[in-house]
């Protein structure tokens, strides 16, 4: 990060993660600034999950921090669950509420009492999904879940947003919409942690890029930099 | 937009989040109670159609108790040791439920949608473990009746109503606190994940320690044990201390009875009490895991896939280490037999699982060729102790053909093996078989020398392979088909239910059915004939078993 930056809202030390003798995450050091993005790229298996899971407290590392605003990061702890959003990690909708019916519970659940509804509207305009408001989860095509994930982000308050490959199941159209839609939470002053398959979306979006192979960071830098030096993400960009 | 640099304030959000919750849900609610309903109603009929008999017998007894038989003495003996080890089990079971399960469980939908919000947990937790609580003193209670019938019906807890009732009333409340106590200390397991570790680790101690009580049990039967060893058994633990209200209410002798009572409810008492003070600081991983490990469940469930059901359940538990190791084969011939000594060599309770229950076959199975060698028992008697013996039998072979099950789960698996993939049906037997020989051979052969019977040895050797056979039957069937799930109507209910049983259990009733006709038969009669008969017939079935289970392979791997 530059030094001119404003002080890091999470921080990684030193974190690495082993299960039993098999090490998934090689010790690794990374900040994160509000208004800022890290995309982290890799293939699969490479710890990209791993990192982002140990990022938003929901794996402890084996060795080494995650400390959000100095804090230790755990999923239990409320701050991180008042401030940190997360998608990608939903696995399991209720069968019997729609869409919208989800995105109340998630607005109110965070405190929004009254305004519910208005940020209920305007994420089901932004994710486009106005027309599938009143879908039950198990209608909805893959991308269009993946969007109604991505509204119960945008219905929350959040500094920081942690998200796993987003662009997954979104045709090209909707991983332009992503990435516009990432570009404006980072303009408000949200802190964006992102994993993904995409050079675009990383290039478009991030400040910084770290590659992960087998674990281990083997490059990291500005997108540009990143992705003249590694010659495959070149090729999927 | 709700993006901000600032901290956020906490909301006051749990009270409107779970109104708005229970609101939008009202009908699923509805929907969901009517569905206990009904099951509460088809368990009743079911109960009453098969067991009513039962319960009725049961309650004739508990009515004019029947005067005390020759066995008597012998039950009210083996009481403490059996009592004390049943309890033992019971609690284990409860508490390793909580290893996976737990009193506590959140839907995967609440666990997505709300456990990362700021919602209060203790509200969402805090009633799911009362529910669990009642519904484990209920069974519990409910379990409880079983000894005491169980004595009442030797003879044993007095001849009148209300002893028979005092009896009874003592083994519903400590069976019932013996739950609580389970289930206090699962939630707390729950809580405290680091305390797994020690759960797993005292396991085998504990079976083990159940396994000494059960000896006692038997000593206690066969003979007199010194008196201070049941004293001993008693006072081991909390499930000692449940056994003593209905030994001592039955006859036996446990003087400090009350005392035993009152800690066992202490305890009881305050491990609920503290489970429930710390529900809400479940760890959130805890609760992630266990919706993942039911929701994997209930998708195997709903399609009658068991073998769905084992595999999310030993998902659930901690990761295996390949710690075992052991140099490949030069020769390709013997690559599965290597693959399944690895598989065997690296899941060890697997195999010594697999062993007691080898060990108990064996044991059922001397009781049978005793039974049958006593006078006036010639012909064909006692098929319920050899058909005890050959279910137990094949559990063991059905445990030891887990690397089979392994290429059956997934045909794509053994797609690199040098081997045609109905063939392998047959070489996955050459492993479990060898060490069913092993394990069970040592106990025969000394069955075998202890009655002078050489029979014996014989008829294990036929009937090993056809218990694996059966097994492998069994690994190798097919999903079930969805065109059976359409019976037709009948007074008892839908037809559907007979296929999906057969198909179920077709291992079981190829392989443990004719044995059990074809080893009562040999045991029964002193002639060579019965005897050549039960090995010739039993070798001829072992192979059919084998073909049976290559032809299913083949068209599973077609499927």
């Amino acid at each position: 990060m530059q030094a001119a930056d404003p002080p890091p809202l999470l921080t990684l030390s030193a974190v690495s993660r082993t299960y039993d003798d098999r090490t998934v995450l090689e010790p690794l050091d990374a900040e994160l600034a509000p208004g800022q993005c890290t995309a982290v790229m890799g293939m699969n298996g490479s710890g990209k999950s791993t990192l982002l899971r140990i990022a938003a407290g929901r794996d402890t590392p084996t060795t080494g921090q995650v400390r959000y605003e100095g804090r230790v990061v755990t999923q239990d702890d409320i701050v991180v669950r008042t401030e940190i959003a997360i998608a990608g990690d939903q696995v399991s909708a209720y069968p019997d509420l729609t869409v919208r019916e989800h995105l109340q519970l998630v607005a109110v659940a965070h405190g929004s009492g009254r305004d519910a509804d208005d940020l209920v509207d305007r994420a089901l305009t932004e994710c486009r999904l106005d027309g599938r408001a009143d879908a039950l989860p198990g209608s909805l095509s893959s991308g269009q879940r993946q969007a109604m994930f991505l509204a119960a982000v945008l219905v929350r308050p959040r500094r920081l947003i942690v998200l796993d490959e987003p662009e997954q199941h979104l045709d090209p159209a909707a991983r332009r919409w992503l990435a516009s839609l990432l570009q404006a939470e980072k303009q408000a002053g949200a802190a964006l942690l992102v994993a993904t398959h995409h050079a675009e979306l990383a290039t478009s979006v991030a400040d910084q890029v770290i590659v992960l192979s087998d674990g281990e960071v083997t490059s990291r830098g500005t997108p540009d930099a990143v992705l003249s030096e590694i010659a495959w993400l070149a090729e999927i960009r | 937009m709700t993006v901000t640099r600032e901290a956020i304030a906490v909301p006051d959000s749990t009270e409107p989040t779970l109104a708005l919750l229970r609101e939008l849900r009202r009908g699923q609610a509805r929907k969901r109670a009517s569905g206990i309903a009904y099951w509460i109603y088809v368990a009743a009929l079911f109960v009453l159609f098969f067991g009513g008999a039962q319960i009725s017998a049961a309650y004739r007894v508990l009515r004019h108790p029947p005067p005390g038989g020759t066995h008597a003495l012998s039950v009210l003996h083996a009481a403490p040791g059996s009592l004390a080890a049943l309890g033992l089990l019971v609690l284990l079971v409860l508490l390793r439920d909580a290893l996976w399960r737990g009193p506590v469980t959140l839907p995967a939908a609440a666990v997505s949608w709300l456990l990362g919000t700021p919602v209060s947990r203790a509200p969402l937790l805090r009633p799911r473990f009362r529910r669990s609580a009642v519904a484990s003193v209920l069974a519990g209670a409910v379990v409880g009746i079983v000894p005491a019938i169980a004595l009442v019906t030797n003879g044993l807890g007095g001849h009148d109503t209300g002893s028979v009732l005092r009896l009874t009333g003592a083994a519903m409340v400590s069976t019932a606190l013996l739950f609580a106590l389970g289930t206090g200390a699962g939630g707390l397991i729950e809580r405290h994940p680091a305390t797994r570790m020690w759960l797993r680790r005292a396991t085998p101690a504990a079976v083990a320690g159940a396994a000494v009580l059960g000896g006692l049990a038997g000593w206690a039967a066969a003979g007199r044990p010194p008196a201070v060893l049941d004293a001993i058994a008693l006072w081991t633990g909390p499930w000692g201390w449940a056994a003593q209200p209905i030994i001592a209410l039955a006859g036996g002798s446990a003087p400090l009875w009350p005392l035993a009572m009152a800690l066992l409810a202490v305890l009881a008492l305050a491990a609920l009490a503290a489970a429930d003070r710390q529900t809400a600081g479940i760890p959130g991983s805890a609760l992630r895991t266990r919706a993942q490990t039911l929701t994997a469940m209930s998708a195997a469930r709903a399609s009658f896939d068991t073998r769905g059901i084992a595999l999310a359940y030993s998902r659930a538990g901690r990761p295996r280490r390949a710690w075992f190791r052991l140099r490949h084969p030069r020769r390709r011939v013997f690559v599965l037999l290597w693959r399944d000594v690895l598989a065997l060599a690296r899941a060890p309770s697997r195999l010594v699982g697999a062993a007691a229950l080898a060990l108990l076959a064996v044991g059922m199975f001397g009781i049978a060729a005793a039974s049958h060698s006593e006078p006036g028992q010639a012909g064909h008697a006692a098929l319920l102790p050899v058909a005890a013996a050959l279910g137990l039998g094949y559990l063991a072979a059905a445990w030891l053909c887990e690397s089979a099950r392994l290429d059956a789960d997934d045909t794509r698996r053994s797609a690199l093996l040098p081997f045609r993939y109905d063939s392998l049906a047959w070489w996955h037997a050459a492993v479990p078989c060898a060490v069913f020989y092993v394990v069970a051979g040592v106990p025969a052969v000394a069955l075998s020398v202890a009655a002078g019977d050489p029979r014996l040895l014989a008829l294990l050797a036929v009937t090993v392979p056809v218990l694996v056979g059966g097994a492998l039957v069994n690994v190798f069937r097919q999903p079930y088909p969805p065109d059976l799930f359409g019976g037709f109507e009948t007074p008892v209910g839908n037809s559907a239910v007979f296929p999906f049983i057969l198909w179920l259990t077709m291992g079981p009733l190829v392989s443990v059915l004719p044995m059990t006709l074809l080893l009562s038969a040999a045991l029964g009669s002193s002639s060579s004939g019965a005897l050549t008969r039960a090995v010739v017939l039993g070798a001829a079935l072992a192979a059919a078993l084998g073909a049976f289970a290559a032809h299913r392979a083949r068209n599973l791997r077609a499927s």
